[in-house]
């Protein structure tokens, strides 16, 4: 569904993202994994376009999506969260949540921000999450956990196909991180195709059906959970190099 | 155990309290009867004409309702969509000079040309935004008053239009009496459909975009916003009612000269009366450009037409905002107090 091919990212002399290639199955919960540094977020930028990639080829569905611009590969089903959860300040949850929708075409740029049926659909997702109660919060105005659930529930409204979550995880307590888990797992039995960057191992290892192991920017072992916990140079990646081979 | 169900009883009805403020905070009724008769009453002004001379009170109706559109016109991009242009002057020289010269060249009517002219700045408008709209913040001011500067010298050389001498437009034939009211009335106009035009887009998909945008412009595009359609859009418009209200403004005056249109102070009237009245609210540029022409009219009639009376109009402007950082409007929209008939949003 999604394929990253050979994708490079320098920064002037840093190599962030070096011949980096791998693939997300459709309908599987992929998650992108390494040590801090590896280029995990900055490939994820390339992918969604929101940092412009050095060279190298992003495809989805068949499609070249590379040379897009955000906004367009958004209305093309690949939606994204930010590691920080970027909400819009001095807007409702509703409102956040309504941005993220569908405008089709000029005039649907002059019709009512927000519709009946986005309105319900906005408010049938934050009941998803089980939110609802602070629908009309002001963005900015939430616990770190609401924002990042809220973030999720904005990504569902403009329909995707694929989403890619930057440490759904990130900062926030056991119940909650359960609660996340629950949330992906339902949405991936519908059928949505997941991409994850995230630390806790215990989440990726328990959620996804691929992992695809970052290190220096480059991709040093895929595969399912099992195999990546035991291949060596994904314990060298994380640990460094064994003693006696030192 | 009962002293816990308390507690959980006394933090439930706290929470259905303060989502009793947030649906209050929420409410979308409007007292739209109060602009409405506004706007009846400033119609009806005008027949003061029949008891004596009110040119003066008509001119400075005229003049704040110029400068109301104006104000809210900018809004559209400076308060929405968060992009400060310090060069709107620009689209209000074009519109005047776009319907001066046929005023002066063919006798067309200013007025009657005004959507025309305001359509020649959009067009302006679009393609300088698509230059201009790239950076923000201070580098998108900057390219601002650089436009300022550019248009200045251009129009102070350019032979066609009378360079820095301008033209000058035939008077109206009305007598002294009546003289005004074509023009109070273009002009009254005008600046209500810009209020209203700035309502439509506050609550238009449009305006949510516009309003993300200013918040977030990463995330806004990650969202699926096209922001630089949005943003160069937002421009266009916004210059397009600059536009007319130059057009109007121009034969009102009888000349056209670069030295009217293109100086810095008119750009920053905008700004300054949006940022006192609020920018962001439909209400803010309307009392801000009443305020403001109320505050210089009356330094200028207490201090003389030196540069005391500016210094007398910043000082105001200072102390209003110390004590309403966000605008008049804004900040009693925030803290809850905002007087229903000044809720326009």
């Amino acid at each position: 569904m999604l394929e990253v091919k050979n994708l490079c990212k320098y920064f002037g002399g840093i190599r962030a993202v070096d011949d980096c290639s791998f693939k997300v199955d459709k309908g599987s919960i992929t998650a992108l994994i390494g040590p801090n540094g590896a280029g995990k977020t900055t490939a994820f930028n390339c992918i969604s376009r929101t940092a412009q990639p050095t060279s190298g080829e992003v495809w989805l569905d068949g499609q070249r999506i590379d040379q897009l611009r955000p906004n367009k590969i958004t209305m093309m089903g690949l939606s994204r969260t930010f590691q920080i959860s970027r909400n819009l300040s001095e807007m409702t949850v509703l409102e956040n949540m309504i941005v993220q929708a569908k405008v089709e075409g000029f005039r649907g740029l002059f019709r009512p921000a927000i519709s009946p049926e986005e309105r319900d659909k906005a408010m049938e997702i934050l009941d998803f999450l089980g939110i609802t109660r602070i629908a009309y919060e002001d963005g900015s105005n939430l616990s770190y956990g609401q924002k990042k659930l809220m973030d999720f529930g904005a990504l569902l409204m403009s329909d995707p196909k694929i989403i890619l979550l930057d440490e759904p995880a990130g900062g926030v307590n056991m119940s909650l991180l359960e609660e996340i888990m629950t949330h992906i797992r339902r949405l991936n039995e519908r059928g949505l195709t997941v991409l994850i960057v995230e630390h806790n191992m215990d989440l990726v290892m328990r959620l996804s059906h691929r992992v695809v192991v970052m290190a220096q920017g480059t991709v040093i072992c895929e595969g399912s959970p099992e195999v990546v916990r035991n291949d060596p140079a994904v314990l060298e990646a994380y640990l460094g190099m064994p003693e006696d081979a030192a | 155990m009962s002293d816990t169900m308390q507690e959980t009883s006394a933090v439930l009805e706290a929470r259905k309290a303060y989502n009793e403020t947030l649906r209050i905070k929420a409410d979308q009724t409007r007292a739209t009867w109060f602009p409405i008769t506004l706007m009846i009453l400033l119609m009806a002004l005008p027949l003061l004409q029949f008891t004596g001379n009110y040119n003066y009170m008509l001119h400075m109706v005229l003049l704040t309702a110029s400068y109301v559109a104006m104000a809210s016109s900018w809004n559209i991009l400076g308060g929405f969509a968060g992009y400060i242009s310090l060069g709107h002057n620009v689209f209000f020289c074009i519109g005047g000079y776009f319907a001066g010269m046929l005023v002066a060249r063919y006798g067309w009517s200013g007025i009657a040309l005004a959507p025309l002219a305001g359509l020649v700045a959009a067009l302006f408008g679009y393609a300088i935004g698509l230059i201009t709209l790239r950076v923000r913040g201070p580098s998108f001011i900057i390219s601002s008053i650089a436009l300022v500067m550019i248009a200045r010298l251009l129009f102070d050389h350019w032979k066609f239009v009378g360079g820095a001498n301008g033209v000058t437009l035939p008077p109206t034939e009305l007598s002294v009496q009546w003289a005004k009211l074509p023009y109070y009335y273009a002009m009254l106009f005008i600046a209500a459909f810009t209020v209203w035009c700035s309502y439509k887009i506050k609550h238009s998909k449009f305006g949510l975009g516009l309003r993300a945008i200013s918040k977030d412009e990463i995330k806004a595009e990650a969202a699926g916003i096209d922001t630089r359609f949005y943003k160069v859009t937002a421009f266009a418009l916004s210059a397009f009612f600059v536009g007319m209200t130059g057009a109007v403004w121009g034969e009102y005056l009888t000349y056209i000269r670069p030295s009217i249109f293109l100086v810095i102070l008119i750009a920053a009237y905008m700004v300054l009366m949006c940022i006192l009245g609020g920018k962001g609210t439909i209400a803010g540029p309307v009392i801000g450009a009443i305020l403001l022409t109320a505050f210089n009219e009356f330094f200028v009639a207490t201090m003389g037409a030196s540069e005391l009376n500016i210094l007398g109009t910043g000082v105001i402007m200072a102390v209003c905002l110390m004590f309403f950082p966000h605008g008049i409007v804004g900040t009693l929209a925030r803290k809850g107090k905002l007087p229903k008939i000044l809720n326009w949003d």
